[in-house]
């Protein structure tokens, strides 16, 4: 049974028909990528399956349960967690917190523990700050935990935000465009980051539009185009593919 | 910045800390003047305002313009218990709490996905709203003469007559807002209701459920706005609605502002300077919000984030 599977994903917005009969499946462990030209639906279909649009038709399954639909905040309690196109780190709360606030839905803690069983709460809070730390070693943050997350360096924020998203041991991570506005050294650190991601058991879903960057990491990328799937094969496939080809230098003329 | 340089120094503020307790503590004892002790009653009254208003503001970063109802909820369930049905006070003080709470989730149910501007104007007409309900309803908060002579109240034997009884259970009142709301904000909660205000969007995405999060803050910030109310009407004796316009609201947002968003103490800031203010500029009558204007204008331009606060204002 495969680790998640979109079932004939439709959205409209209005008249507009942004997603179109997308079936995909993404299996235990493995790197998918997904590209397109600008406006083909990419991010609608990470925004759909992470719970901050309904789908208009179709289903997702993750896990052998239908989350079509549900809230976000219960979807990244079933494990799955995204980051932004548009970098959203909290800029006014230290780098330590940020990755806190990702935990939030693994410390099993109530209001009512917040006021008559401080003990609890302590233990947990510092169970958490333990494992937040852990990622930030991975990620070679854990020097700047104190501060503020608008102070760090922009590959260092994307970087952040990823961890933010990672430690709550999502099963699936979904990243939209990680790359934007990365120089070439920051994007090969992201690369070996996913990939010791992968070795830590979790399954990555990446948009980029970067081609070097998707095809080093993806094991396999599905294209989208206006809103459907166009394609979808391993890194060398694609590349070679006439059709693929076409349309990026068709709509946008840079590879 | 020197001033944050100061801030952050270990010794400094434990020092600091340590000097304002004591003083709290043995104030009445230094100040002999009631004239001046009632002054700081009153500051300990807006401190319970200003520190559950800072939750719902500086938190969570949700403008409400409606606390003065909350409080006056408070104010007019303590008064109408006392006086017509013989309860306790600490009774009263509970309930009052809880009511303002009760009505804090009436409120933020329907307000729960409405943003900024709107939220903004949905709590004025709240605010607006029990104002006039409290002035109508002449049968039950007697209109616009109010609710007078509430008696003096008694916890366990003893009765709190003097400025400086009414002082220690402020400061009892003050402290056990405080205790509560650390306990709050430096759980899990507290960190939500900062990402929400930070972005709501990427803290939905972190597992937040967002809606029952600001329903929740603006319940709990609302019965401490209860609470003081209860101690309002104790100490005041009588309770009108003019005790709670749109213009009391307002105050206690500039006080916020004034003093420091997004940390527990540093509203107390702005209590202390908008107190000190309006009371030393009384002798030149309505000028006085000329200059408690330009105080928030200072402020606002030289230090955005407010006298100790840890995050700007936005909108």
């Amino acid at each position: 049974m495969s680790l998640l599977t979109a079932k004939a994903i439709g959205k409209n917005f209005g008249g507009v028909v942004a997603l179109d009969d997308v079936s995909l499946t993404v299996e235990n462990g493995e790197i998918v990528g997904m590209i397109g030209p600008n406006g083909s639906g990419k991010t609608t279909f990470i925004n759909n399956l992470s719970g901050l649009y309904a789908p208009s038709n179709g289903e997702f399954i993750f896990n052998e349960e239908d989350i079509t639909g549900l809230a976000a905040h219960v979807i990244t309690a079933k494990g799955i967690s995204r980051t932004f196109q548009n970098l959203r780190v909290f800029p006014n709360i230290s780098v330590l917190e940020n990755v806190l606030v990702g935990l939030h839905c693994r410390i099993n803690v109530s209001l009512w523990d917040v006021y008559f069983r401080f003990l609890k709460t302590r233990k947990a809070e510092s169970q958490a700050k333990e494992k937040a730390m852990a990622v930030l070693e991975v990620a070679d943050l854990a020097s700047r935990k104190n501060d503020l997350a608008k102070n760090l360096p922009y590959g260092k924020q994307r970087l952040l935000e990823i961890c933010r998203a990672i430690v709550s041991d999502p099963h699936l991570l979904l990243l939209d465009e990680p790359c934007a506005g990365m120089n070439p050294v920051e994007m090969d650190e992201l690369a070996d980051f996913i990939k010791v991601l992968q070795k830590k058991g979790i399954t990555v879903f990446v948009i980029e539009h970067n081609m070097r960057f998707i095809m080093s990491v993806a094991e396999r990328i599905i294209v989208l185009a206006n809103g459907a799937k166009f394609q979808e094969g391993t890194p060398a496939q694609i590349q070679n593919d006439k059709k693929v080809q076409a349309i990026y230098l068709g709509d946008e003329g840079d590879i | 910045m020197k001033f944050n340089s100061l801030l952050e120094n270990p010794i400094y503020v434990k020092a600091g800390y340590i000097l304002a307790i004591l003083l709290a503590l043995f104030l009445p004892k230094i100040v002999s003047d009631m004239y001046y002790l009632g002054i700081v009653n009153y500051m300990i009254l807006y401190a319970i305002l200003c520190m559950g208003l800072n939750l719902i503001l500086g938190y969570t970063g949700l403008l409400s313009l409606g606390h003065a109802a909350f409080y006056g909820l408070g104010g007019y369930t303590t008064a109408i218990l006392i006086t017509r049905y013989g309860f306790s006070f600490l009774s009263c003080l509970i309930i009052s709490g809880i009511v303002a709470l009760l009505f804090g989730i009436l409120l933020g149910i329907p307000t729960r996905k409405v943003r900024g501007d709107y939220f903004c104007l949905l709590t004025i007409a709240f605010g607006e709203i029990f104002r006039l309900v409290a002035q109508a309803w002449i049968e039950f908060t007697n209109g616009a003469m109010g609710i007078v002579g509430i008696p003096i109240p008694k916890i366990f034997g003893w009765s709190i007559r003097t400025e400086s009884d009414f002082y220690y259970l402020g400061l009892t009142l003050l402290g056990f807002t405080y205790i509560t709301l650390a306990l709050l904000v430096n759980s899990k909660f507290g960190r939500a209701f900062i990402a929400i205000r930070e972005d709501e969007l990427a803290a939905s995405v972190m597992g937040i459920n967002t809606a029952l999060y600001k329903i929740i803050v603006f319940a709990i910030g609302c019965f401490y706005a209860g609470l003081a109310g209860s101690y309002l009407a104790v100490y005041q004796t009588t309770i009108t609605p003019s005790n709670f316009r749109l213009e009391e609201s307002c105050l206690m947002i500039i006080m916020v502002i004034v003093g420091g968003m997004g940390s527990l103490l540093a509203p107390i800031a702005g209590v202390i300077v908008m107190t000190i203010a309006t009371e030393y500029f009384r002798g030149i009558s309505e000028y006085r919000m000329l200059i408690i204007g330009v105080i928030m204008v200072a402020v606002l331009l030289f230090r955005p984030q407010g006298i100790f606060g840890t995050s700007a204002f936005k909108s």
